[in-house]
């Protein structure tokens, strides 16, 4: 028999790695786990400076050790170093600058919008083969926006994004040791930038809105053409890095962005192939959906697996009628707004998050979370109110003895 | 002469609704022809956007369409502002100094924004991202404008909003200053704990916000 993990606070009965299962599951659990998605806040909470958190893999992890030894603890370890720029490209398909390159040492990475495509290149996806589709279009497109890949063949690149995975694969699996020996499970096996939002941010804003209007359909084909291929390439890296979850970014399908109809017809289809896909891997694909999302729940509910998903909220979805909604089909993750975690009192997060616990956690199916990333100037004591309320509120069982009882 | 002006506009204000965008230049082009003023260009683009604006506000439009009518009224204002001089005018509507303070480097809210609102007959001073509190009150005094519109994406903006602030009491300007900030990362509550006037998530209420100031001269938020 397996040996089980420690637990997180002493009165838990389940693992942080059996809470998690379970609530994908939409089961009620011992308690509503916590998921704290910090990254540049850990160097600003520690006075380090952010380039050499970036780069440098012991470093990070002692920053990292102190966070957690300060503040947690908590359930879920998100981990979204990569080990490169190149890397971090890859899956985001976006350029970065990065701080001590183009920006000052203390900066947080910042994304900048480049139109490093052209309409002509949804036709180009669609004469690739479908089964490596996904990867083509990645290799092919680096070299247009990543300093890393400047000026590089798609073998040569291929051949550095390998080493730099085989890289990032005994990085995190020593990270891993250190977070599983804390009780904590590690929340991303590998992660992405799904494909109708990677051609939206490759085409840029404004070339993509006038692609939706004037050749919608070639978007969506080209989508669901590379959907396999994303899934494919998502599971492969998830069983190789020994997490079987997958983090899919949607910044651009929200109705923030586009319509619900547009939605269904151009994202969802290939929404659809990729967490079906996931799941049938027995593997949890997380949907990390930034915006405003209310319009589209239905269209989920009706096309997406029931009881494999997680919905990450950023707070701009009202996650309560969410919860209504789709909480019997979805696991909902979410969504305290970084603003509050930035200007509000410990007491107005802790309220949020016993709200949060009562409503959206009724019955399971939920993680409690900042809405998208812990913002780095967040308070520091509005996360150890958010690891307080877990504790306070957390609890199912009625047997269950809680701090305020203790 | 009039009758084809006023059909010219008729036929600009239909391809701009229909979202030509192919077609918005030779438009503009008969516009010109036809003898337009730019004060007659604006108050062409005025109901179009209007209009836009009425169906995003209803959830018949989403931001596609909002970005495509802001690169629409771009195209056709270089074609006519390449022949006709700001003199011809008239007085615009108010100024905005508009910016992504200084922590943040997304400007692409805060451009759309730009767009829509001088569409909407506003001038507008784009001061760009990453934007020092010093920079910001120099534009205000140097142009005398009444709203000034703040964008941020990044929580890191809070402290250089509150400096802009506090810059702005210190040199007297604050009274007289309506202080809008928008993006995805604000929120109402945000509003008293930064000490600015208004707070939007989208650009039509941001301007309908901006209007309503003007209109009233009241600075009571509109939530």
């Amino acid at each position: 028999m397996k040996k089980k993990g420690p637990k997180i606070f002493p009165m838990d009965i389940m693992t942080a790695q059996e809470r998690f299962d379970s609530v994908v599951r939409l089961e009620e659990p011992d308690r509503v786990p916590l998921s704290l998605m910090l990254y540049y806040f850990a160097p600003l909470y520690a006075k380090v400076p952010m380039s050499r958190y970036m780069t440098d893999r012991n470093f990070y992890l002692r920053v990292m050790q102190r966070v957690w030894k300060d503040l947690g603890p908590w359930d879920l370890y998100y981990n979204v170093n990569p080990v490169s720029r190149l890397v971090y490209s890859f899956a985001m398909m976006m350029r970065v600058l990065w701080p001590g390159k183009e920006l000052p040492e203390d900066d947080i990475a910042k994304v900048e919008e480049l139109a490093y495509m052209s309409h002509e290149d949804y036709d180009w996806v669609m004469r690739t083969t479908e089964r490596f589709s996904d990867m083509f279009f990645r290799l092919a497109m680096l070299p247009r926006f990543c300093e890393e890949a400047e000026g590089m063949g798609m073998v040569r690149v291929f051949g550095k994004v390998f080493l730099d995975f085989i890289r990032q694969l005994f990085s995190w699996r020593k990270e891993f040791l250190w977070w599983r020996s804390q009780g904590a499970a590690v929340q991303i096996g590998y992660q992405a930038e799904m494909p109708f939002d990677t051609f939206s941010q490759a085409r840029n804003v404004i070339n993509f809105s006038m692609d939706l209007l004037q050749r919608a359909e070639k978007i969506g084909q080209a989508s669901t053409h590379m959907a396999g291929s994303f899934a494919d390439l998502s599971i492969f890296l998830s069983k190789l890095f020994g997490v079987p979850t997958v983090q899919c970014y949607c910044h651009r399908s929200s109705n923030s962005f586009i319509s619900p109809e547009q939605f269904k017809s151009l994202a969802l289809p290939g929404m659809e192939i990729i967490t079906r896909r996931i799941a049938e891997a027995g593997m949890t694909p997380i949907l990390h959906c930034d915006g405003d999302w209310m319009k589209n729940l239905s269209f989920m509910r009706q096309r997406l697996p029931a009881k494999k998903i997680i919905i990450q909220l950023d707070g701009l979805t009202d996650i309560f009628k969410a919860k209504e909604e789709i909480g019997d089909h979805f696991c909902l993750f979410g969504d305290v707004p970084a603003a509050m975690l930035v200007m509000g009192s410990e007491v107005e997060v802790e309220e949020y998050c016993h709200r949060l616990i009562e409503e959206v956690g009724k019955g399971g199916g939920f993680i409690l979370a900042g809405g998208c990333e812990i913002p780095p100037n967040a308070r520091p004591e509005n996360l150890k109110a958010m690891v307080r309320a877990v504790q306070k509120y957390g609890y199912y069982s009625k047997q269950q003895p809680s701090m305020s009882a203790a | 002469m009039k009758t084809d002006l006023s059909h010219a506009v008729q036929r600009f204000q239909e391809t701009f609704l229909s979202f030509e965008i192919d077609s918005i230049k030779t438009q503009a082009q008969k516009l010109l022809d036809a003898g337009i003023t730019i004060q007659g260009f604006l108050s062409a683009c005025m109901p179009c956007m209007e209009e836009i604006g009425r169906k995003f506000e209803a959830g018949e439009y989403y931001l596609p369409q909002l970005v495509v009518a802001g690169e629409m009224f771009k195209t056709a204002s270089r074609e006519i502002r390449s022949v006709l001089t700001e003199e011809n005018s008239g007085r615009p509507l108010d100024q905005i100094v508009l910016g992504t303070p200084a922590g943040d480097i997304h400007d692409l809210g805060k451009d759309i924004f730009a767009v829509l609102a001088e569409a909407s007959g506003f001038k507008i001073h784009n001061l760009g991202v990453d934007v020092k509190p010093e920079t910001f009150v120099k534009k205000l005094k140097e142009t005398g404008a009444s709203v000034l519109g703040l964008s941020s994406l990044l929580t890191t903006t809070f402290e250089s909003i509150c400096n802009i602030v506090d810059l702005l009491s210190e040199e007297g300007l604050r009274k007289q200053t309506f202080v809008i900030i928008g993006g995805g990362v604000t929120e109402k509550s945000l509003i008293e704990k930064l000490f600015v006037d208004a707070q939007t998530r989208d650009a039509y209420e941001g301007i309908n916000l901006i209007r309503n100031y003007i209109r009233t001269g009241k600075k009571e938020p509109v939530v």
